[in-house]
């Protein structure tokens, strides 16, 4: 008994050692490695950096085959050929939706005033709207109907598996975002503007000459942004734009720039100017080699020969020359021949802080040009034209020749056909929007321009993709929503037409 | 019998010899003894005794106790004369037999039974009927005793009738007999089989015997371990237990095993079993296995830099425990749910006098063993070319730029081709020809040296084993391999009777100027070899810059995005320089006989120095890179055990009640220089950027309370509760307290032959049963709040994290029920140990998978149940049996077979992915009512019949992915045979698996660039598919239709993305160890002045019957930080192993 008392004693004293070990315990499992809480302005720059970044590696990866800009000489890679296969279509799915939470987040953070100056509120929900609104219409345009409204819940919602929208809800909320963003950043007092810290933290305007330059610069940037998604579902009758058609707002929109006002010059251009081989804007190619840049592949035939024909002098900075000549490939060639390699981008692209662009001045002219046509908007289509084009060749730090808009490849001919019209505007469109994620794809989906040349080994009936594949993953993951989807918006395959690609 | 041990032999245990023992020499003296001893005990004396004289002295120590101190002073006295002298007084007898001499007690007998008394006579028999001398015979209950003589005949009085005789022998059953009056009993002695008795290692380092264990737990001895050494010893435990499976990383030097016990059962992909060396567990600390970057085109190739496990030394190990379900290791919590392997390193032998010295040296060679089924008829080329030209020339454009075997056909022609001497195109045609080891001939014969020295001694109260290893490897890829030197120290001290000290400490160190980076992508070996074309001599890539441009621009022949793979292996370099420090201290206090204390405190202490480089002109680092990570680990743990021990009559019974406090620590800084500014200067004064920094942090800590009775009922029937609460920070939260969770567990075992008569055949019936439940907090800590990440890139800048982060995180749990029996026949000749087991593991904390549109990447959760069934069978069986040296063949077989179910998930997740293939190609998803290890992925689209349909000559894939394969085999299976004659023995394993299926990427490749023969058929005259097409009217009819482009076609079939068509069966059969040595003869040895010597030659991996259609089907793919199963990614060719093993005892 004295035995068994003298081992309850010992172990009572341990077991009070034991349980003293646990006391710091909630302190031990706080994460080190991160912090608890964030303000807006420390999420944006990795974010917009990140959709930059990726939207430029899959711009040369598809769009660039796609657009015939660039030809594989494989007989593996046949996106030239119009085989995108499922497994492409993770990439930008998985890491658009990662940054949507940061932008989505920066916008509750304002909203909430957590651990934010309450002035600067307006400001950052502004932002993050515009931002959310840019990667929220690559997704849809690329897929079709996608998760929205019940996207990017997973932590505040517990949502896992969020139903499909379909897109014209989607752009009907995109449209509302932008019209609240506009609003927001309306006549900001000047302790609402962002502070010196803040504005450092800015890497797309904060070089603004000015904090108020810098927001008017944003509102600028959200309101082409949304001349061009009015443009983009701009055959819809629907009154999804804030209560109007599409038409209508772009016809409000643009006459009235003192309530939206929009890019007046290449200066207020949205580019996120890469910094080449340095961090933290570092070029997305900057490991590569030049060969490596190049893979096994060279410059188009379209791309080459209408850049040739039009005596534009992006040629230059774009293409590296073959026999002291520019000479492409033909895209969609027959599996087995491959083409012999010809001219390639130039190496110097490598690095090119243009790369970053996001929207810019010569393209918000050539909506300006396609709606005037259009008669959605006053004015001649002429005006916008010569003015996009001059603007695209400066924005690459050319300078335009005289006599450029008037030779005979260039000069706007407003005789022409609407469709001959068309196809001036989207060929210089298309060149402007060089390396812009997929927009070049997406506008010769809505409009068929500009003309490419057909290979002789299309696969895909000669049709091009009208949408990406969902990934593989979400069959697994988000299984009935995916199904939801299928039903409503057709086949999930290369050739179901998205909403604004219906009649 | 046993006189030729050469070596004191001690055999512990059996609870009634418990105190006797025994000692042999083989050595006969003179009879005349000189001793002079002052004030000894009577053991003493008889140890000096035996060496002086050459005979043995069997006694109880029993009967010592009390006997005093005493002095001798003898002088050239016979045996006899000195045996009186020494018992003088003692009331002992001793009587002299052959070369024995016997001790007992001297009893008065009462005058009463005196009377009664008669004698007993008879011949004892050996279990080969050969008369069996020096069998003690005695009375029971009474101190009576004799020995048998050399024709085995005894006799003996005995009290009573009714008395009962012992035969006994040490080795022998011993046999009680009736007299019933019969004055000649006639015995024959069977030869014990001693495993039953045997002590074994269990949780916590508890040793038990094993009868009394209502679990199954497998012990596997030092010396099984080092038949066939690998670069990693845990290999050696393959085919050798049944129920383990290990998953090799096949990843270079110092590839990594993941050890599964039972099944993967985790969802989490973590499944692995807890190692614990000499009580600290490595698993989660220096033993975490290594190698971050994915395995398919990342920016990183992974690199396996193993881990500490690997580093043990096999040759200190004393044994290893493999405890495999929650029933054996229900005491380790929290940890111990995937089965537990623990590793007792060697004490020093405290019986050895003055210094033994044990010299081991081993040397294996390495070679590649297994090829996939290149073809060389046709050289590079895209589909159909029907000519060649390295560069444009007047044959044509050029056909350099592929990395496809679709070219010309080698028919004598010529063309212009690269001229190594220019290395650039050649000015004239050269001829056409294959060169078929151009890849076999890149991968060298890798050696490994390993020398180890060991040294032990003591005195009464101290021993001590030094040991030093070191191993030195090169690999089969050029200019890998690491060098390793380890020292070990292990002291016990006898400080007083009641208080013992030991303490163990390893000090490894393994450095390697570069180890192989794994994986698909530009800088690893093997993508370089998928694409290297028949039509390339291997020395073209000799030269691995360009002449004039070193450092700056490499010397790619062919395709320019593939690495001149001498350059990868001599300038892009992964190095490692490793330390650890494992090692404990442990006290054991006597309070009395019944009541003891252990208090231990281990430590597992590592730093790692790792560095990349990559030069300049690289794929991925066009201006060089440089990256470092410092890796510091640790894991304190310290630990009591309070242990009480009573009989009481029939009952046996022990209490032991211990607590345990680890924390563990790791940190892992890593710096990166991405651009270099001048080439071929590694550090970070030469980046061409701020350098970027890293930092990685993590710590946790578990505290748990544990209580275990054991009570045995009359030796026979034992039973085992256990309960234990743990505490873990890993799911505590900054509001919420610490919750400690309980689990308990009950284990019973009836060693039913030791009861009951059984027929005679039976040598040992034992039934066990045992249900446990184990806990666990995990030991990922920070899963409980969610935080934003640091983006390391940009000033100030954050993003929220990629997980959602749990607050409400519960533990979890493990219920496993076991049933078992062991059974042996004819004395052991024939036995079984069989397992049946059920475990279902629920409330995992998973990191789930869920799809980004919900934001995130992974959420944390409980999630699900899996269930587990299985059966273990181990056999063992002794065909031919033969003592003193004659023929011996012992076989071992195991069998395995696992089956499991995902009962349910959580409720917000419809599946969990718990892997992807290469590029997301194929998953491995757990699905309610599936099973662990179900593959889905795109595939053939097929007819209703089941054929794949065609279209224009090409098969047509599905868009949907579906259930394709399970990648765990159905079943596993060895067989080891050894032999043994003289001094000769030959040891055998085979080993198999059947049932499971995995996708080969290298074939994927291999394929669809025509490296391989099956991609012959229909060059170039077309092939037909073998399948459907289907009619207009939506009937199908037989596929028609030529395929011209044969490139197309294969390219159609085993494309990347066509999970299906890249399926093979990793069913094996392994020639897994084979060794033969030869043990010197003890004459011989004498000679040499040295205790025992042996020489062995051993193979590994000699072959494999497989039809898998890369090199292993057995392979690991490291992906992220894990091993994964399932999706093979550019695999390291198989290896086959041959070795010589010296080992020389002084």
């Amino acid at each position: 008994m004295k035995l068994i008392k003298k081992f309850i004693l010992i172990a009572g004293c341990f077991s009070a050692l034991a349980t003293g070990c646990t006391k710091n315990y909630a302190e031990l499992n706080e994460n080190p490695n991160g912090v608890a809480v964030a303000v807006p302005e420390r999420l944006l720059n990795p974010a917009l950096y990140d959709v930059v970044q990726r939207n430029i590696n899959r711009s040369h990866r598809i769009n660039n085959e796609l657009m015939q800009v660039f030809v594989q000489r494989s007989n593996y890679i046949e996106i030239q050929r119009y085989i995108v296969r499922p497994s492409e279509s993770d990439y930008m799915w998985n890491n658009w939706y990662l940054q949507k939470t940061n932008f989505a987040d920066m916008y509750s953070l304002a909203k909430a005033n957590v651990a934010v100056v309450a002035s600067q509120s307006k400001a950052y929900m502004a932002i993050a709207n515009i931002l959310d609104v840019w990667v929220s219409s690559l997704l849809t345009d690329t897929y079709g109907d996608v998760p929205y409204s019940e996207a990017n819940l997973g932590k505040t919602d517990n949502i896992l598996t969020p139903k499909f929208d379909a897109q014209k809800d989607i752009y009907q909320d995109l449209f509302r975002k932008l019209e609240e963003s506009n609003t927001l950043l309306t006549g900001l007092a000047s302790s609402q503007l962002l502070t010196t810290q803040q504005k450092g933290l800015d890497a797309l305007y904060g070089s603004a000459a000015s904090p108020t330059a810098e927001l008017e610069l944003w509102r600028k940037f959200g309101n082409s942004l949304y001349l061009r998604l009015l443009m983009r579902v701009s055959a819809k009758s629907d009154a999804i734009a804030n209560g109007k058609t599409p038409v209508v707002k772009i016809n409000e929109v643009v006459t009235n720039p003192t309530l939206y006002p929009i890019f007046t010059s290449n200066a207020e251009s949205a580019i996120l100017r890469l910094t080449g081989l340095t961090y933290p804007l570092r070029s997305p190619f900057a490991g590569f080699t030049t060969t490596d840049y190049n893979s096994a592949g060279s410059l188009g035939e379209f791309f080459v020969n209408t850049l040739k024909e039009y005596g534009d002098p992006r040629l230059a900075l774009w293409a590296t020359r073959y026999d002291n000549d520019y000479v492409g490939i033909p895209s969609g060639y027959q599996v087995g021949q491959i083409p012999p390699a010809r001219s390639t981008l130039n190496p110097a692209l490598i690095l090119e802080p243009l790369l970053g662009n996001i929207m810019n001045y010569a393209e918000l002219q050539f909506i300006l040009a396609e709606a005037a046509l259009k008669g959605y908007i006053p004015g001649t289509p002429k005006t916008y034209y010569d003015l996009g084009v001059k603007a695209g060749i400066e924005h690459w730090g050319l300078t335009m020749s005289s006599t450029y808009l008037t030779s005979d490849a260039i000069a706007y001919q407003s005789a022409g056909s609407q469709d001959q019209q068309m196809e001036q505007i989207m060929a210089q469109k298309y060149f402007t929007l060089f390396y812009t994620d997929f927009e070049q794809w997406f506008e010769y989906r809505r409009t068929g321009f500009p003309t490419l040349l057909p290979g002789t080994g299309l696969a895909n009936g000669g049709k091009m993709p009208s949408r990406l594949y969902y990934p593989v993953l979400v069959q697994s993951l988000n299984r009935a929503h995916y199904q939801e989807a299928i039903a409503n918006q057709g086949p999930d395959d290369l050739n179901s037409k998205v909403w604004w690609q219906t009649q | 019998m046993y006189k030729n041990f050469t070596k004191l032999l001690v055999i512990r245990i059996p609870l009634v010899l418990a105190f006797i023992c025994f000692f042999a020499l083989n050595t006969a003296f003179a009879q005349k003894i000189t001793i002079k001893k002052n004030q000894v005990s009577l053991e003493e004396v008889f140890k000096e005794l035996r060496k002086k004289s050459g005979y043995n002295i069997l006694y109880n120590a029993e009967m010592l106790k009390g006997t005093g101190l005493i002095s001798v002073n003898l002088a050239g006295a016979s045996l006899q004369e000195s045996m009186k002298a020494v018992l003088e007084g003692k009331q002992l007898d001793f009587k002299i037999v052959e070369k024995n001499i016997i001790i007992s007690k001297r009893t008065a007998t009462p005058a009463s039974q005196k009377q009664q008394r008669f004698t007993v006579t008879g011949t004892v028999t050996d279990d080969r009927k050969a008369p069996f001398q020096g069998v003690s015979v005695s009375v029971k209950n009474s101190t009576v005793a004799v020995l048998t003589d050399k024709s085995g005949n005894y006799k003996i009085d005995v009290p009573t009738a009714e008395a009962i005789l012992i035969y006994s022998y040490i080795g022998f059953v011993r046999k009680e007999v009736k007299v019933s009056r019969s004055a000649v009993v006639n015995i024959t002695l069977e030869l014990e089989d001693t495993k039953l008795n045997e002590v074994v290692v269990t949780a916590l380092g508890i040793k038990r015997e094993e009868k009394a264990l209502g679990y199954s737990i497998t012990t596997v001895k030092g010396e099984d371990l080092t038949n066939a050494i690998s670069n990693n010893w845990t290999d050696a435990l393959s085919g050798k237990v049944a129920g383990l499976n290990l998953l090799r990383s096949n990843g270079g030097p110092a590839a990594s095993n993941r050890i599964i016990l039972r099944g993967e059962n985790s969802l989490s992909g973590g499944t692995e079993a807890l190692i614990v060396l000499d009580g600290v567990v490595i698993s989660s600390s220096s033993g975490r296995v290594t190698g971050n970057g994915s395995a398919y085109l990342g920016e990183d190739s992974p690199t396996d830099y193993g881990s500490a496990i690997n580093d043990i030394n096999p040759a200190d190990i004393e044994s290893v425990s493999v405890l495999k379900g929650p029933g054996a290791t229900a005491l380790y919590g929290a940890r111990g749910a995937g089965g537990a392997i623990i590793i007792t390193t060697k004490l020093a032998d405290p019986k050895v006098k003055g210094i033994g010295v044990t010299f081991n040296s081993n040397a294996s060679f390495e070679s590649v063993s297994r090829w996939p089924d290149y073809q060389n008829e046709y050289g590079q080329g895209a589909g159909g070319a029907d000519y060649y030209s390295y560069g444009n020339s007047v044959d044509g454009l050029s056909t350099r730029s592929t990395s496809a075997a679709f070219g010309p056909k080698f028919d004598g022609q010529e063309y212009f081709q690269f001229d190594p001497n220019t290395l650039t195109t050649g000015t004239s045609r050269t001829p056409w020809v294959a060169y078929p080891d151009n890849k076999k001939d890149f991968f060298e014969v890798g050696r490994t040296l390993t020398n180890s020295l060991s040294l032990e001694g003591g005195t009464k109260s101290t021993s001590a084993r030094l040991g030093y290893t070191n191993v030195n490897n090169s690999w089969i890829i050029p200019n890998t391999g690491y060098e390793r030197n380890t020292v070990s120290l292990s002291v016990t001290q006898k400080v007083t009777p009641k208080l013992q000290i030991t303490a163990k400490a390893t000090y490894t160190n393994k450095f390697s100027d570069n180890l192989p980076a794994m994986g698909y992508n530009n800088q690893t070996i093997m993508y370089w070899m998928v694409r290297q074309v028949p039509n390339a001599d291997l020395s073209w890539f000799q030269p691995y810059w360009l002449p004039g441009q070193e450092g700056l621009v490499q010397n790619r022949p062919f395709v320019s995005v593939v690495d001149n793979p001498y350059l990868i292996t001599n300038e892009m370099l992964n190095k490692d320089n490793r330390n650890t420090v494992t090692g404990n201290v442990q006290a054991t206090y006597s309070f009395t006989e019944n009541l003891s204390l252990l208090v231990r405190t281990s430590l597992d202490l590592g730093y790692d120095a790792r560095s990349q480089q990559r030069p300049k002109d690289t794929q991925n680092y066009n201006e060089g890179m440089y990256r470092t990570q410092n890796i510091f680990n640790q894991e304190i743990n310290s630990d009591f055990l309070l242990n009480y021990k009573k009989n009481f009559s029939k009952f046996s019974t022990s209490f032991s009640f211990g607590g345990s406090a680890l924390k563990n620590t790791y940190n892992k800084d890593e710096i990166r220089a991405e651009t270099l500014f001048a080439p071929g200067i590694y550090n970070f004064a030469n980046s061409m950027d701020v350098p970027l920094s890293f930092v990685t942090k993590s710590k946790f800590g578990v505290s748990g309370l544990y209580g275990l009775a054991s009570i045995g009922y009359n030796d026979f029937l034992y039973l085992d509760l256990t309960g234990r609460k743990d505490w873990s920070s890993t799911l505590v939260t900054g509001t919420s307290k610490v919750k400690g969770f309980f689990y308990p567990s009950a284990n019973l075992s009836a060693v039913l032959s030791d009861k009951f008569t059984l027929p005679s055949y039976f040598s040992l019936l034992k039934l066990r049963a045992s249900y446990a439940e184990v806990g666990s907090g995990g030991t990922t800590p920070y899963l409980t709040s969610y935080i934003y990440d640091s983006e390391t890139t940009f000033p100030s800048g954050l993003s929220n994290p990629s997980a959602i982060a749990n607050p409400g995180l519960r533990p979890e749990r493990s219920r496993s029920l076991e049933f078992g029996t062991d059974i042996r026949f004819f004395n052991g000749r024939l036995g079984a140990d069989i397992a049946v087991y059920q475990n279902n593991t629920s409330d995992q904390i998973l990191k789930v998978p869920i799809d980004r549109s919900s934001g995130y990447s992974y959420s944390i959760l409980n999630s699900g149940e899996v269930r587990n069934k299985g059966l273990e069978v181990a056999l063992s069986g002794t065909p031919i049996k033969h003592n003193r040296g004659g023929f011996n063949w012992n076989i071992n077989a195991t069998f395995t077979m696992n089956r499991n179910k995902i009962l349910s998930l959580a409720d917000s997740v419809e599946t969990l992915i718990l892997q992807t293939g290469p590029g997301s190609r194929g998953t491995i998803e757990a699905r309610v009512g599936g099973s662990m290890g179900d593959l889905y992925g795109l595939g053939y689209l097929r007819s209703p019949d089941g054929q794949i349909v065609y279209e224009n000559g090409y098969p047509v894939k599905t868009q949907t992915s579906r259930l394709l394969a399970n990648v765990y085999p159905k079943w596993k299976g060895s067989i080891g045979n050894e032999f043994r004659y003289r001094q000769f023995r030959l040891n055998v394993l085979v080993d198999a698996q059947f049932g499971a299926k995995a996708y080969s990427h290298t074939h994927s490749l291999n394929a669809t660039l025509g490296k391989l023969t099956s991609t012959l058929p229909g060059r170039y005259n077309g092939i037909i598919g073998d399948g459907v097409i289907l009619n207009a009217d939506g009937s199908y009819r037989k596929n028609d239709v030529i395929a011209t482009d044969i490139s197309t076609y294969y390219t159609e079939h085993f494309t990347i993305d066509n999970v299906e068509a890249n399926l093979f069966k990793t069913d094996f059969i392994k020639l897994r160890e084979a060794r033969f040595d030869y043990t010197f003869a003890p004459k011989f040895v004498k000679k040499l002045k040295l205790q025992a010597a042996s020489l062995g030659v051993y193979g590994r991996d000699l072959f494999i019957i497989s039809n898998w259609p890369s090199f292993d089907p057995e392979f690991g793919t490291v992906n992220n930080g894990l091993i994964q199963s399932g999706f093979e990614i550019s695999q390291f060719p198989a290896t086959r192993t041959i070795g010589v093993n010296l080992n020389v005892r002084f």
